[in-house]
């Protein structure tokens, strides 16, 4: 029988080994200096939450093809743990963006387009608190989620669109900007390590959803 | 029934429920109309820069506008029973989705068009020379904006607070229109006026996936 | 040299903050979890005396 402590222990050693890269192995970054390396943080953040809302859209998809309960838990699970990697980036940018650009807020279209999603999912979440059966509940935001994440690329396209038409400051690093091969390495890792997490978190909650289930059906007479 | 005409049968329904009292377009018109005068109490419009600012302000109108009427067409439903008489009918769900959804995109274009002289007389914009493109993007704009405003109006018909919540729910996700329509509008109201098709690809485009999102999810919807 | 304290600070915040959202979430879900653990426990106590 497998310990319940071998995969958080896993976890964990992963985020510190992704910590001393962070810190140790990255090099120093030549115009920003050391507060550059906010970035793998806030970018590998962005990348999970991602991955995060991706699993939300299979697990809503998958509860429409067959009603089963077990998605909508995976589905609200996997929108709570994305919407916190989102607030990560929200919180990143800005300490990022205020010594190298004198301002918290720049409208730079990743940074932008996060918190145009951070605003959706987090609706998902209010719908969710607001309908009270838990069938409906589930359809609803069983549809409402396929509707978010088919937005997640048109407001992505259309916010950067509209910000080169308009050019403010990018935060982290433009979209053709190249990265030095280690720098890549330790973003890689530190994805891995975040990506770890998430795996964790989302398991968690999907647990409290399940066993919510098994209280109602306890609770009845 | 085919589709179109089951659709179209909805749609004439809920032409003729609203001709009989006309409240909807009415109220919906008057709404419009006051935030865009109130806007202009904000911004001035007798300066440069206001008139830059016109279509951002034009579009803002037209979602808060959309964001409250679209609530009614399944509320009124509810309040008069008729959402069963709509389920059991033997049409596909998406037949009377469809209807709805051009409903709301007719009584919607409705207002914007009433809107539309006032808005260049307060604004001081010549919207003659570019009426048939402005024509068009309000159409698309509109459009995506009635497609995924009235299947969040179907989802949150059945939710407590729904007209908070449908704003809440839609605002956010209707982003790529705002910023498509304003941008389009914007380049049709300069001085040499320009059509940037980028804009109208992203409406369009905007349009086709919600549009087959909401023939996939139809029948979830008509479950209620 | 200077500037480099002052984005260590940033860079400390920036970790902290957001290390920082991670743990709450995961002490709110770890706490609701306990909570319905002892709930369910409780509740089939209930019906074995029922």
């Amino acid at each position: 029988m497998r310990s319940p402590f071998l995969l958080p222990v896993a976890g964990l050693a992963l985020v510190g080994a992704a910590a001393y890269a962070i810190f140790f192995v990255a090099p120093e970054e030549a115009t920003m200096g050391a507060i550059q390396r906010i970035f793998y943080f806030h970018i590998a953040s962005g990348w999970t939450a991602g991955v995060a809302f991706l699993l939300a859209f299979a697990a809503n998809i998958a509860y429409l093809a067959g009603r089963a309960p077990k998605w909508d838990w995976l589905g609200v699970a996997s929108v709570e743990v994305g919407l916190a990697f989102c607030t990560v980036v929200l919180i990143t940018g800005p300490i990022w963006a205020k010594p190298v650009w004198g301002i918290w807020w720049t409208w730079d279209a990743r940074l932008t387009s996060t918190l145009v999603l951070w605003l959706l999912y987090v609706s998902y979440l209010a719908l969710r608190s607001l309908v009270e059966d838990p069938r409906r509940r589930a359809v609803a935001c069983a549809v409402f989620g396929v509707f978010a994440f088919l937005d997640v690329p048109l407001v992505y396209f259309s916010i950067r669109i509209w910000r080169t038409q308009h050019p403010q400051p990018v935060i982290a690093g433009g979209e053709g900007s190249g990265l030095d091969p280690v720098m890549w390495q330790v973003t890689v890792l530190t994805m891995a390590a975040l990506m770890g997490v998430m795996a964790l978190l989302v398991w968690q909650r999907y647990r409290l959803e399940a066993l919510r289930q098994q209280t109602a059906e306890l609770a009845l007479p | 029934m085919s589709l179109l005409r089951a659709a179209a049968w909805v749609l004439l329904k809920e032409m003729r429920t609203e001709w009989r009292t006309r409240e909807l377009l009415t109220t919906t018109v008057v709404f419009v109309l006051m935030v865009v005068v109130l806007f202009s109490f904000t911004f001035d419009p007798t300066r440069e820069e206001s008139r830059r600012f016109s279509p951002g302000l034009l579009w803002l109108s037209f979602l808060f506008a959309g964001s409250l009427m679209l609530n009614p067409s399944f509320t009124r439903e509810q309040a008069n029973d008729t959402w069963q008489a709509l389920r059991l009918a033997p049409v596909e769900p998406f037949a009377v989705l469809l209807g709805k959804i051009g409903a709301n995109l007719l009584f919607l274009t409705l207002a914007e068009w009433l809107l539309l002289p006032v808005f260049g007389v307060l604004y001081d914009v010549s919207l003659l020379r570019v009426l048939g493109s402005l024509a068009g993007v309000l159409l698309l704009g509109t459009l995506g904006l009635c497609v995924v405003g009235t299947v969040f109006a179907a989802i949150s018909a059945q939710a407590r607070m729904r007209e908070l919540l449908l704003p809440v729910l839609l605002l956010p996700a209707l982003t790529p229109v705002l910023i498509a329509g304003v941008e389009a509008t914007a380049g049709l109201l300069e001085r040499e006026p320009r059509l940037d098709w980028t804009w109208v690809k992203i409406l369009a485009g905007f349009d086709v996936v919600f549009l087959a999102a909401s023939y996939l999810t139809s029948e979830y919807l008509a479950e209620e | 040299m200077r500037d480099g304290m002052k984005n260590f600070e940033s860079i400390f915040a920036a970790y902290m903050l957001g290390w920082g959202v991670l743990f709450l979430y995961q002490l709110s879900v770890g706490k609701r979890l306990r909570d319905a653990e002892n709930e369910i426990q409780r509740l089939k106590e209930e019906k074995k005396k029922a």
